[in-house]
């Protein structure tokens, strides 16, 4: 009766299960690499450059008497405030070898541009180490100046006339220019062969929005770090890369598949940004520029960091508006 | 046979079953032996039917048992494990990170045991069929992106190696991988297998009404047999229907004690067992999220104010769990542990507030040896303890549960047998006690 049981039970089982029709398939789901998160394509053009008024944004305030020596700022100055607190907040990248990285083995932020930002904290506190990183993305740069999250931001950060309204300037730190990334052999020679390539470029830098408007027309791929475009050029998933040569010969020196191509097509002055009331600073930083120009720091720094790109380059001049 | 045509017209009884017609068998129905024969004979139908329906149900009940005992359960409990073992890598694979240099064997070890932990639990989860499709679907997507995830962290250990500053891209895309898409998977696997743990109580501990109902409608039949019979041969018992009547009884008790124990001890397995299980592992799995989001804070290095609202938020509900989960606790021991844990909690949250003021003001270096340093008071260590009590706390609470099932299992052995052998007792005492009066009319 028991085994009655179990039959009927498996008869009314049988009965109500469905008899497949089709002998099942293997289905996958997504093959590849996943996409960075925050990747995306870029459909409306970010806005450009070229649409604020025209302006000599590079003309920065002229350094203002004698410098202070450090440990002793002007009481009531932006400098006097950094000095009581403690500590300079500089808005730094960590994913930019050679500008702004993190060191993989010391866990320690380095690079050009960072080293650059120790020496106002040096001017500031006579100690380089007195600085606190804020680490931004491209995007972030602008909103941190701006909410007063951070003094100073030293971060490959293009001086133009968009930016100029938000935020103030230093005078030009670097001269960079606008050039393609691409795996050797890809056939890619330069900006007029990316028609139809993926180009990939960070959310909210001066080098998506010149990709964007390369005549070729490229499809523009945007991402948080750099570091995310040489992932994706790894994984197939962009074509190029391009943005400042600085950045580019970073991301070269971690992949030897990867070279630089073709010409600088725009020019790209570094500046470091500051919140735009605080003049005072603009002007001590300026100050501090005029210096490390002058007693061969600047030299140093390039040649510690940016000796691949050019043995013999000179620091660009400052010009002021006063 | 070889009987001649003509012989069998001249024999009525002969005719009778060669010949049958709708008037004989209104006769037969008309007629007291014929009327007492066809209630023999409905007799014996429903208590074999009553026999044969009760022992389905309670067949069904010891099935949904058995599912429980030996797939719901362990099922659900393998998809927190998937789930638990792939948070904990993706946290230790950003604190390697974090901690600079060659990471170290430890970390990297436990990274491994997570893995080969997630693939063993997964595989168990993999290994049964007969899923929805939301398990196959969450099934696909784990066992389809696991590989590419480990992929993408040794690729980042190997530009890490190097020096390659693009090892901590890989990484993101990696943790981004984790959480856009392996952990949902994982969490929607819980979810559904918890739910079959809630399906499969359900059934096994429900009310016996219908073996209730079957038990009174074989009594009843019983019942009016014996009211028929009483009124036309004037006597006022017949035995063999008495006992049928008896032997339906108790069948009737025995499966309805049966099944009351089984509800009872069902019951047990909830209160005292899955129930508990589902808050704790739910807190466990806060934990590691909390955990996760502390790391990614630090690795974000300023920026991360988007991972420490997070943190603040499955902290908040971390709390409530471990609440719950102690109010929740039946056994002393489950108690103790859950206590244990809160006061782990306790200890974490004040090392993450001394993280975030490092921080804060700036000393990174600080902040970095509180999260993932040694130090006792520090927020790794009072992580792992935490983690350690909810493990024992869920490890007795699963216990307690797997006891009550087995109990409730107990309960139904040879119910089948027993409610399938008084039936058929019912049935051949109704035929014999109608049998005695089908005699006299002979």
């Amino acid at each position: 009766m028991r085994r009655l049981a179990i039959g009927l039970l498996l008869l009314f089982a049988a009965a109500c299960a469905p008899v497949p029709t089709s002998a099942p398939d293997i289905t996958i789901g997504s093959a590849g690499a996943p996409k960075p998160a925050d990747a995306a394509e870029v459909t409306a053009p970010p806005s450009s450059a070229t649409a604020a008024p025209a302006c000599d944004a590079t003309a920065s305030l002229r350094p203002d008497g004698p410098q202070p020596s450090p440990g002793a700022m002007p009481a009531g100055s932006t400098m006097d405030k950094i000095a009581a607190r403690g500590r300079l907040i500089a808005g730094v990248d960590q994913n930019t070898y050679l500008m702004g990285f993190r060191n993989p083995s010391s866990g320690a932020i380095e690079g050009f541009d960072v080293d650059m930002a120790r020496e106002v904290a040096k001017a500031i506190f006579g100690d380089p180490n007195r600085i606190q990183f804020k680490v931004l993305t491209s995007d972030e740069r602008i909103p941190a100046l701006e909410k007063g999250d951070v003094d100073i931001v030293v971060r490959t950060m293009t001086i133009n006339c968009e930016r100029a309204q938000k935020v103030g300037f230093s005078t030009v730190y670097y001269q960079a220019g606008q050039r393609v990334l691409a795996s050797r052999g890809s056939g890619i020679t330069g900006p007029d062969s990316l028609g139809g390539r993926k180009v990939c470029a960070t959310k909210g830098s001066s080098s998506l929005t010149n990709v964007a408007n390369i005549a070729a027309k490229p499809v523009v791929v945007s991402v948080a770090n750099w570091t995310d475009c040489l992932v994706m050029l790894q994984q197939g998933q962009v074509d190029a890369v391009s943005t400042d040569d600085t950045i580019l010969a970073g991301l070269a020196a971690q992949d030897p598949y990867a070279e630089m191509v073709g010409p600088q097509f725009t020019q790209e002055p570094y500046g470091m940004g500051i919140p735009k009331g605080n003049e005072d600073f603009i002007r001590f930083v300026n100050a501090v520029l005029e210096r490390i120009r002058d007693d061969g720091t600047w030299t140093t720094i390039h040649q510690r960091w940016l000796g691949v790109l050019d043995r013999n380059a000179t620091p660009p001049v400052a010009k002021y508006r006063d | 046979m070889g009987q001649p045509v003509g012989a069998a017209e001249g024999d009525p009884m002969t005719a009778v079953v060669t010949t049958p017609t709708p008037h004989r068998v209104t006769g037969l129905v008309k007629s007291t032996p014929g009327r007492l024969s066809l209630i023999a004979l409905l007799l014996v139908a429903v208590s074999l039917l009553t026999g044969a329906l009760t022992g389905l149900s309670v067949q069904a009940r010891s099935a949904a048992l058995e599912e429980l005992a030996t797939r719901s359960e362990p099922l659900s409990f393998a998809a927190q494990e998937v789930y638990r073992s792939m948070a904990d890598a993706d946290a230790t694979a950003a604190a390697a990170f974090l901690s600079g240099g060659a990471e170290s064997p430890q970390l990297r070890t436990r990274y491994e045991a997570d893995i080969a932990k997630a693939a063993a639990a997964l595989s168990t989860a993999t290994g049964e069929s007969a899923r929805s499709p939301e398990v196959s679907a969450a099934l696909s997507t784990l066992s389809g992106q696991l590989p590419v995830y480990t992929g993408l962290v040794e690729t980042a250990r190997t530009h890490n190696r190097q020096g390659n500053p693009v090892g901590a891209a890989y990484l993101r895309e990696a943790s981004g991988l984790m959480r856009a898409q392996l952990l949902p998977a994982a969490q929607g696997l819980y979810r559904a297998e918890t739910a079959n743990v809630v399906r499969d109580q359900d059934s096994a501990g429900g009310g016996p009404w219908s073996e209730l109902l079957f038990g009174l409608v074989a009594l009843a039949a019983l019942g009016l047999a014996q009211w028929y019979v009483t009124r036309r041969t004037n006597r006022v018992f017949n035995i063999g229907l008495v006992v049928a009547t008896g032997l339906t009884l108790v069948s009737l008790l025995w499966v309805s004690i049966a099944s009351v124990v089984v509800a009872g001890t069902v019951s047990d397995s909830r209160e005292n067992g899955s129930s508990q299980v589902d808050v704790l592992a739910r807190a466990r799995i806060a934990t590691l999220t909390a955990r996760g989001d502390e790391t990614l804070t630090l690795v974000a290095r300023g920026s991360g104010a988007a991972y420490e609202k997070r943190y603040g938020e499955v902290v908040k509900e971390l709390g409530d769990l471990i609440a719950r989960g102690k109010t929740l606790a039946t056994e002393p021991a489950v108690r103790d542990a859950v206590t244990s844990a809160d006061t782990s909690f306790g200890a974490w949250q004040e090392a993450h507030r001394r993280i975030r003021e490092a921080d804060d003001s700036g000393d990174y270096t600080t902040a970095l040896g509180l999260a993932i340093g040694n130090d006792q008071s520090g927020a790794a260590a009072a992580f792992d303890n935490l983690d350690r009590d909810l493990v024992t706390a869920i490890t007795k609470a699963r216990t307690a549960f797997t006891g009550s099932v087995a109990t409730a299992r107990g309960a139904l052995t040879g119910t089948v047998a027993v409610v399938t052998l008084l039936a058929l007792g019912a049935a051949v005492a109704s035929v014999m006690g109608l049998w005695q009066r089908l005699k006299e009319y002979r």
